[in-house]
């Protein structure tokens, strides 16, 4: 008898409690895509797209695009139109149009994202170059789903070190930490869609710049976030050319283990800032005759073209007042005195700093010819 | 009444009964409570609230010697009269009522903001109430044994809690002392809070089996919780940059949001969900030591009807008065004014009282 009434005040507790229900996937609309836009007129556009498991629809993915004022605004539209319950749970990525960053303070538009714990935060943050309807409407025949290959492609840049991981997390903190300006992966709708590079923003969110593939992938060396491949290519360009068309003087280099070291100091009246990147690295391909150069001098050679690149950089940076690796943040760890006074400007400050960059290479390895 | 009658309680329960009490929900919101104060210095405040609260933990166990065989209730009630233990025990059982209400409404809430959104509170509280009964019911001894199988079911959690360092810069910590002592001073006071529980010692140590061991198992209790909390405030500090922690009202929940494992999303929900293990070693015990003062006051020895009217109070509560963190953290100022005078002060009193009392007995002896 007392078993029994345990047992039925059991079932009768979890009969109370709300769960999700059921709830079948045909039934939802899970964004996997979520877009936000400026149309010309300034006003705010989103966009999603998700995926849909019905079998009787001919297209797999549904896209919407509507006007609101804000993001949640935005979802009871959308269920206006969608099959389903939208659902923001699941958002892969969030394509932020050039229009929109180029004013400043978008930032504030995210706020629900960070306010209701339901949303993923690990969500990826991508500008485009360009309208976001372009790249959200866009159907590759050959390919995967878009939100699917979307997410694919800037995950395989990502783990290639040639566009950086800027979840909705890390876009959080590079609005809010003093000591470093938002970056962001950059994609671009040409014929099909592409990864361009890096787009750097300043404190207020404003685009200012974009990198190439080639200069993201120096800027993530800078920052130390290398991921599980990197290759450079470049021409040797203080090594004489043969003539001819093809650029014979071309090397490529995949870089094994790059650990840079900085050392932070204040002097008269600016900060200095005195990177050391040591790298291993090994040659997979050189377009001129190996018997050209020593590996000493190719070690050399490398060296020296990627300081003059490394700084190239980060003058390009200084001009544009911004300070995408984040050394405001080891200025603040080493020299906090005077960072403290200039921290609300750290852009400026940086601008004036002095930053000298020394590259070791350590060939080890030639390849399988010679 | 007998205290010990034939109920007694381990060194290791002993150690995680008060462990148990002190891991509560405040863990979660520390690392930016501290932050708001102290900046990233903030885990020096731990260690200073550390060596403070073992400090007056062994104060109490001092104190408790002089009557070993009863709780804070019978020593005041032998040395002071009748009246004295009377009044005592209605403060702590208020003071314990308080910190129960507390404990087991932030609980409900953050259920509901975390894992269930639309789930009124009331019938949470409801839920909750119901295994807090079945638990509370029993003695002592039992709510130990619990409190010790919570520690080792849940474990684990620390591993979860080491994946955000990945995404760690060590950056943040330095310098280290970034504005001087006194931000780190003044963040002492939350930095206390959370190692409110240790002055279940004044009921526990009655019950404890070898007695000798005491004051090495309030060490052991309070340097777990050190450890616990310097933990997680560290990796919240080197995972968010310190311009922003502020802006998470729980830093130690939104960390675990990126973990992004490949058959799972959301783990800050699996981990909270075994959360609720351990804040309840926080509340039951709490819970337990209202009821059993309230008995005492009232003469009854059975606290069971006790138990059963004040939990219905506390989801009476939950149901006439709409529950918000604002009053929830209003209750939490009470409990932490509170707090500071029964573990803090009101055992160094006693001791002192204690040693003129040997002194002057002394003098006369001789």
């Amino acid at each position: 008898m007392k078993k029994l009434c345990s047992a039925l005040s059991a079932v009768l507790l979890t009969s109370i409690l709300s769960s999700c229900g059921y709830n079948p996937i045909e039934d939802l609309t899970i964004s996997l895509i979520l877009g936000i836009d400026l149309d010309e007129d300034n006003n705010l556009i989103f966009s999603q797209s998700s995926p849909v498991f019905n079998k009787e629809a001919k297209k797999n993915v549904e896209v919407y695009q509507l006007k609101a004022n804000s993001i949640r605004e935005s979802r009871q539209y959308f269920d206006a139109i969608a099959t389903g319950d939208v659902t923001a749970a699941k958002i892969q990525v969030l394509l932020l149009g050039k229009r929109l960053l180029e004013h400043e303070n978008w930032f504030s538009i995210l706020d629900t994202i960070y306010r209701n714990p339901n949303f993923s935060l690990s969500t990826k943050v991508v500008m485009v170059d360009g309208k976001v309807s372009d790249v959200i409407f866009f159907e590759p025949e050959e390919k995967a789903q878009l939100p699917l290959h979307l997410n694919e492609m800037i995950d395989n840049n990502i783990n290639r070190t040639r566009t950086e991981n800027t979840t909705l997390q890390v876009l959080h903190r590079y609005m809010y930490e003093k000591g470093v300006t938002p970056s962001m992966p950059e994609i671009k709708r040409e014929k099909d869609i592409k990864l361009s590079g890096i787009s750097l923003l300043d404190k207020n969110g404003k685009y200012i710049e974009s990198l190439g593939i080639e200069e993201s992938s120096l800027l993530l060396i800078l920052m130390d976030e290398k991921k599980e491949e990197l290759t450079l290519s470049f021409p040797l360009t203080t090594l004489e050319k043969d003539g001819g068309i093809f650029h014979e003087n071309e090397i490529s280099i995949l870089l094994r283990k790059v650990s840079p070291k900085i050392k932070t100091k204040y002097k008269d009246g600016k900060f200095q800032f005195d990177y050391n990147i040591t790298m291993t690295v090994s040659l997979v391909e050189q377009i001129f005759s190996s018997n050209k150069v020593t590996k000493e001098e190719l070690e050399k050679l490398i060296e020296k073209e990627l300081e003059s690149r490394f700084n190239k950089l980060i003058k390009k940076f200084q001009d544009l007042k911004i300070d995408p690796i984040g050394l405001g943040i080891y200025a603040r760890a080493f020299q906090y005195d005077e960072y403290k006074k200039v921290e609300d400007d750290w852009g400026a400050a940086f601008s004036e700093a002095e930053v000298n960059v020394s590259v070791d290479v350590k060939m080890i390895s030639l390849g399988v010819t010679s | 009444m007998n205290n010990n009658g034939n109920v007694s309680i381990t060194l290791m329960q002993f150690i995680f009964l008060i462990h148990g009490v002190q891991m509560g929900v405040g863990v979660l919101t520390l690392p930016r409570e501290l932050a708001q104060i102290a900046g990233t210095d903030g885990w020096i405040t731990i260690i200073i609230s550390w060596i403070l609260c073992t400090a007056a933990s062994l104060i109490i166990i001092q104190v408790m010697k002089n009557y070993p065989d009863g709780t804070i209730i019978d020593l005041l009630s032998h040395y002071f009269g009748k009246w004295i233990g009377k009044i005592a025990t209605l403060i702590f059982a208020f003071y314990f009522a308080l910190l129960t209400m507390v404990i087991f409404i932030r609980e409900a809430l953050f259920i509901q903001v975390w894992i269930l959104p639309f789930t009124k509170i009331y019938v949470l509280a409801f839920l909750l109430a119901v295994p807090s009964y079945m638990l509370v019911r029993n003695n002592i001894n039992i709510l130990g044994r619990y409190s010790q199988l919570v520690f080792f079911m849940t474990i684990w959690l620390t591993f979860i809690i080491l994946m955000p360092l990945k995404y760690a810069n060590w950056l943040h910590l330095l310098p280290v002392l970034k504005e001087g002592w006194i931000p780190v001073l003044k963040a002492i006071k939350s930095g206390i809070y959370s190692f409110v529980g240790f002055e279940t010692a004044f009921f526990l140590y009655p019950y404890l089996r070898n007695k000798e061991k005491a004051s090495f198992g309030v060490i052991i209790a309070n340097t777990l919780s050190l450890s616990a909390f310097l933990f997680i405030t560290i990796v919240a500090y080197v995972y968010f940059s310190p311009d922003e922690i502020s802006k998470y009202s729980e830093p130690a929940v939104t960390m675990l949001k990126v973990i992004d494992l490949n058959f799972i999303e959301r783990l800050e929900i699996i981990f909270f969900t075994f959360y609720i293990f351990v804040i309840s070693t926080s509340v039951l015990p709490a819970m337990f030591f209202t009821v059993y003062c309230t008995s005492r006051l009232t003469g009854s020895s059975d606290h069971r009807k006790h138990a059963i009217v004040f939990l219905s109070l506390i989801w009476l509560y939950t149901f006439i008065v709409p529950t918000t963190f604002e009053r929830n953290r209003f209750m939490q100022g009470i409990v932490e004014q509170g707090g500071s005078f029964i573990s803090f002060l009101f055992p160094l009193c006693l001791w002192l009282y204690f040693l003129i009392r040997k002194l002057v007995k002394g003098r006369t002896g001789k």
